[in-house]
C-alpha cells in the first residue's frame, strides 16, 4: 500500500494544477451526482474512457499513476459488480452454488462499477493536483466558508500532516515494549494492537489540537474579519473548465438516451 | 459548516476537526481493510460494508458526547467526509460528503432527542441505531438495496454494527480518553470532574453536572467546604476559561493511554 498523499499536489504544474480548488471541488461534485442517474454500463463507460486520458494530459499526472489509481480502486468495483450480478432479480444466464446470475445484474453491477472507478479518478486527479493550503483560502474566499471553520480544519490538517508519520513511531514504541520480541520482527498487526496504535494516536493528535487552539486564540485568529496572504485566482479559465467538463458530460448523457441505451432505477426496478 | 455557531469557542471547533482529522484517517485505513475482507469474502463482499459500517460512523456519537452542543456530530462527520475526499482521495469521491451528513444526522438525532442532556448507555444504543437506520436509507437511495435479494441482512447488519461499532464504541473511547486528562478542559471532562471529584478540590454541580444524566449524583457532598461561609468565591477556579488545575488522579501521561 503505497502511502497517502495527505493533501499534497504533486510538485509540478499543470492546467488542473492552477485552477481554482473551490470550482474543481465543485465540478467533480455535480459530476458525482449527475452519474447517480444512469445504470446501464454505457453511459459511465464511456465517460470512463474520456477521463482517463483527460485527466492524465490535463494534471500532467502519468499513464501509470492514474492506471495505479485504477488498481487500487478495482477491488471496490468489482464487488460491487459481484454482488448485482447474484441479487438483481431478472433473465438467469448462470447458476451455480446456490447463485443466480442475471442480465440485469450483470448490467446494473457494471454499471455501478463503472461508476466507482471514474468517481475514482476524478478523486485522485483532484487531490493529486491540489494544494490544501490553497484549497482551504480559496473555500474562504469563494465558498464563503467562516474564518474561524477555515482556521479549525487548517489547524487540522496540519495533524493530518504529521498522522502517518506519528502512527508509525506510536507503532514502533509499542512494539519494543512487547515483552519477548524478537529484534527485527515485523510489527504486530493483530486487532488489539492496532486498536492500542489508533488509541494512542487519537491521545496526542487531540493534545496536540489543543495546543494548536491555544496558539491561534494568543494571535486573535477566529475572533474577527481576516485578510488573506495568497489570495487563490478565480477567472474565465475556471470558468471554461467547468463548462467543458460539465459540458461533455452532458453530451454524453444525452446521447446515450438519444441511443436508448441509457437506463435508470425506474427502468430496471 | 455548521460548527460555525456563535457558541462553539475555537477551540472546540479545533478539536471537532482534529477528531474528524484523525478519524478520517482511521476511515480511510478501514477502507482499506474493506478492501481486502470483500475479495475475501467473493460474491458476499458487498455485505463487508454492512459489518463494518458502524466503525464509519463513531466519531459523530464521540464529538457530541465530549463537546455536548448541537451540531457537533454533523460538523465532525462533514469534516472526516471533507477529510477523505480532498486530501486522501477516497474512492467515493464528493458523495462521501453527503454519506457523512446523513449519518452524522441519525447519530446525533438521538442526542437532539434528549435535548443534549443525557448521555447514558441507551441514548448511546439509539445513537447507533438510528446512524444505521440512515445509513440504510442512504444505501437504498444510492445503490438501489431495496430491488435486490439480501434486503433484510443488510437492513440487519446495519443497525447491529451501528449499535456496536458506532453508538457503544463511542461511549468506550470516550470514557477511555477522558480518563488519559486530555479532554479535561471540554464540556466532557467537566462533566466528569462534577461528578467524582478528587477528596479537597473544588466541586460544583453545575448545569453540566448535573444534567448529566448517566448516574445518579455522588458528589453532592463536594460544595460543603463553601457553603459553610456562605461564599462561592472559589468556583471562579472551575468556572473560568482554559481552567487546567483539575486533573483527576487517573489522568496520569499520555503513556498510560498506550
Amino acid at each position: 500500500m503505497s502511502p497517502p498523499a495527505l493533501g499534497r499536489a504533486l510538485p509540478h504544474d499543470s492546467v488542473l494544477h492552477r485552477r481554482n480548488p473551490t470550482v474543481k471541488l465543485a465540478v467533480s461534485s455535480v459530476v458525482s451526482l449527475v452519474l447517480l442517474v444512469p445504470v446501464d454500463p454505457w453511459t459511465p463507460g464511456l465517460l470512463l474512457l474520456l477521463a482517463l486520458p483527460a485527466a492524465t494530459v490535463a494534471g500532467r499526472l502519468g499513464a501509470r499513476t492514474v492506471l495505479r489509481a485504477v488498481a487500487l480502486f478495482a477491488p471496490f468495483a468489482l464487488s460491487v459488480l459481484a454482488v448485482n450480478a447474484v441479487t438483481c432479480p431478472g433473465q438467469v444466464v448462470w447458476r451455480g452454488v446456490g447463485l443466480e446470475v442475471t442480465t440485469t445484474g450483470l448490467s446494473v453491477g457494471g454499471a455501478l462499477a463503472l461508476r466507482a472507478l471514474l468517481v475514482g479518478v476524478l478523486s485522485v486527479a483532484f487531490t493529486l493536483t491540489t494544494d490544501a493550503g490553497r484549497l482551504m483560502t480559496s473555500l474562504h474566499q469563494h465558498a464563503r466558508l467562516g474564518p474561524r471553520a477555515t482556521f479549525a480544519v487548517l489547524a487540522g490538517y496540519r495533524v493530518l500532516e504529521q498522522l502517518p508519520e506519528r502512527w508509525e513511531t506510536v507503532r514502533r514504541a509499542q512494539a519494543v515494549r512487547e515483552p519477548g520480541r524478537r529484534p527485527g520482527a515485523p510489527l504486530p498487526r493483530d486487532a488489539g494492537a492496532l486498536a492500542r496504535a489508533a488509541f494512542a494516536v487519537l491521545v496526542v493528535s487531540l493534545r496536540q489540537g489543543e495546543r494548536l487552539a491555544v496558539a491561534l486564540e494568543q494571535r486573535g485568529l477566529g475572533a474577527g474579519p481576516r485578510t488573506v496572504a495568497r489570495p487563490v485566482p478565480l477567472d474565465r479559465r475556471d470558468a471554461a473548465l467547468a463548462g467543458v467538463v460539465l459540458g461533455v458530460v452532458g453530451l454524453v448523457v444525452v446521447a446515450s438516451w438519444w441511443t436508448g441505451v441509457l437506463q435508470t432505477w425506474a427502468d430496471v426496478g | 459548516m455548521s460548527a460555525a455557531r456563535p457558541r462553539v469557542t475555537l477551540a472546540e471547533l479545533v478539536l471537532l476537526a482534529v477528531l474528524a482529522v484523525v478519524f478520517g484517517f482511521l476511515y480511510w485505513a478501514l477502507v482499506q481493510a474493506w478492501g481486502a475482507l470483500q475479495l475475501a469474502m467473493g460474491p458476499f463482499g458487498d455485505l463487508a460494508q454492512h459489518v463494518l459500517i458502524g466503525g464509519w460512523m463513531v466519531a459523530a456519537p464521540l464529538a457530541v458526547y465530549i463537546v455536548r452542543k448541537p451540531g457537533a456530530g454533523v460538523a465532525v462527520e462533514l469534516v472526516a467526509a471533507f477529510v477523505e475526499v480532498a486530501f486522501l482521495g477516497s474512492p467515493v469521491g464528493p458523495m462521501l460528503l453527503v454519506v457523512g451528513l446523513v449519518q452524522g444526522v441519525g447519530a446525533e438525532a438521538a442526542f437532539a432527542l434528549t435535548r443534549y442532556r443525557r448521555y447514558g448507555w441507551g441514548v448511546f444504543a439509539l445513537s447507533g441505531v438510528l446512524a444505521g437506520l440512515a445509513s440504510t436509507a442512504l444505501g437504498v437511495v444510492r445503490f438501489g438495496w431495496l430491488t435486490q435479494d439480501w434486503f433484510a441482512w443488510r437492513l440487519g447488519l446495519q443497525v447491529v454494527s451501528g449499535l456496536v461499532l458506532c453508538g457503544l464504541l463511542a461511549r468506550v473511547v470516550g470514557d477511555a480518553l477522558a480518563r488519559t486528562g486530555v479532554l479535561d478542559n471540554t464540556p466532557l471532562g467537566r462533566a466528569r470532574r462534577g461528578r467524582t471529584a478528587p477528596s479537597g478540590g473544588v466541586t460544583r454541580d453545575d448545569a453540566t453536572a448535573s444534567t448529566d444524566g448517566l448516574a445518579p449524583r455522588t458528589g453532592d457532598g463536594g460544595v460543603a467546604p463553601t457553603d459553610a461561609s456562605g461564599r462561592d468565591d472559589t468556583h471562579v477556579a472551575e468556572g473560568g476559561s482554559g481552567v487546567t488545575a483539575g486533573r483527576t488522579a487517573a489522568a496520569g501521561d499520555p503513556s498510560g493511554a498506550r
